[in-house]
């Protein structure tokens, strides 16, 4: 009987864990900030440790986003000019330098609240935009937007992020764009490269 | 006389960094050459004036100091923007904005503690640059303005309207205006350190991509954060 019940419970808790893949595209960024917050407040520690803070992030973030597209998206129509192994080195080195920058801001995010607006979605959206507002210390709020697509596999996934009204993916397309015209397209990869030695 | 003299060395930089610098212009950036210049003048004058005084000036004073300074400057920003908030129609932004004024310059002690904040009134965040935009006229070609960093021939025109109405540019006494007007740009540029650090670690070629942030950024003020896509 006690077995059974404690069963149940454990299983009841994995299965909350892997249901993360489907929860609702606002609620999955809440327990993703949630969770991220969390471990920054019990253990400071992680963040004056590179390798600790990469762990975190590869474990709790980089599932929720899809860089893939991300790089799709800020190469726009130069994409199609990229080799397929070109366009793997750019999606593998586009991520290095997202991480890498992310996790040089999210000191800064430590001591913020996070509001949630309401998610505007139809039942049968798979495009959606979860709007958050991050709440500084000082008063000011930063808007904070996630797109977020649904895959195959039903999971919800990020590929664009929008703060204060400036698109990640936009911002990277027009630097992006910039070299490949001037360049061409291994010249930013390379420069990538260079940036994440 | 030394300000010519400075803006005379500006434009030696811009004639110079445009021949050294020369490449294909952006689209919505027909000026780029010229303005890489004044980019590479402005960093320079940033690294080795402006940013040290800056520097300084953040780790001399403490906190609280630092925050009212910022605190008079943005209450005279909001009474500012209270004539885009009416010529923009945007009756909800100018009661904010006049409440804070009020609030912030009585009981705030004039402006030195921003109540209003705490209160939950938040800031309009207007300028004549947004008004124009709001009324229908395109940003124009991006500009990087020597001193000034970047903008737009929409927000330059603007940035000059928006001179004659500054309250501290009206200040009368000529040492306290500019001690006051030279100190609130120290103060901007203290507030300019996280996202300095940030664009270090993310862009390539810092140039584009401060550009594109800011046209996005005016862009989405214009529109008030509403994106275009959303209707």
């Amino acid at each position: 009987m006690k077995i059974a019940h404690w069963l149940s419970v454990a299983f009841a808790a994995l299965s909350f864990v892997s249901a993360h893949a489907n929860l609702a595209p606002d609620a999955q960024v809440k327990a993703v900030a949630t969770d991220v917050t969390q471990v920054l407040k019990t253990d400071p520690s992680v963040l004056g440790n590179p390798a600790k803070l990469r762990d975190l992030i590869e474990v709790k973030l980089l599932p929720n986003f899809d860089f893939k597209r991300m790089t799709q998206l800020a190469m726009g129509r130069n994409w199609a000019r990229a080799t397929p192994e070109q366009q793997a080195e750019l999606t593998r080195e586009f991520q290095t330098l997202l991480v890498r920058t992310y996790s040089g801001a999210l000191a800064n995010f430590r001591n913020n609240t996070i509001d949630y607006k309401p998610l505007r979605m139809q039942p049968n959206d798979t495009d959606v935009t979860v709007r958050t507002v991050v709440n500084q210390p000082n008063g000011q709020g930063i808007p904070i937007d996630y797109s977020m697509e649904k895959g195959a596999d039903g999971q919800w996934r990020a590929y664009d992020v929008v703060l204060a009204g400036v698109s990640l993916v936009t911002n990277y397309r027009d630097e992006f764009n910039g070299i490949v015209r001037d360049q061409g397209v291994d010249a930013l990869v390379k420069q990538l490269q260079a940036k994440n030695k | 006389m030394t300000t010519r003299a400075l803006l005379l060395t500006a434009l030696l930089a811009v004639a110079l960094g445009g021949c050294a610098a020369f490449r294909n212009a952006a689209p919505g950036d027909p000026l780029e050459p010229i303005n890489r210049g004044v980019d590479s003048f402005n960093n320079t004058f940033d690294h080795y004036l402006f940013r040290p005084i800056a520097k300084g000036y953040d780790a001399v004073l403490p906190v609280p100091v630092k925050r009212g300074v910022s605190n008079v400057f943005q209450n005279a920003a909001d009474a500012q923007s209270l004539l885009s908030d009416a010529l923009q129609l945007k009756g909800g932004k100018l009661g904010d904005d006049l409440g804070r004024v009020l609030i912030n310059s009585t009981i705030g002690l004039g402006g030195l503690f921003d109540l209003a904040s705490d209160m939950g009134i938040e800031r309009g965040n207007e300028d004549l640059g947004q008004t124009l935009g709001h009324w229908g006229l395109g940003s124009g070609p991006y500009l990087v303005v020597p001193f000034l960093g970047p903008s737009s021939v929409r927000d330059l025109a603007g940035r000059y309207a928006d001179g004659k109405i500054d309250p501290v540019a009206l200040v009368s006494s000529v040492p306290l205006r500019n001690s006051l007007l030279g100190l609130r740009e120290v103060d901007a540029r203290v507030a300019l350190f996280p996202a300095e650090a940030l664009i270090q670690q993310a862009a390539l070629d810092r140039y584009s991509f401060i550009r594109s942030a800011y046209l996005q950024r005016r862009q989405s003020l214009v529109l008030d954060g509403k994106r275009p896509k959303d209707e």
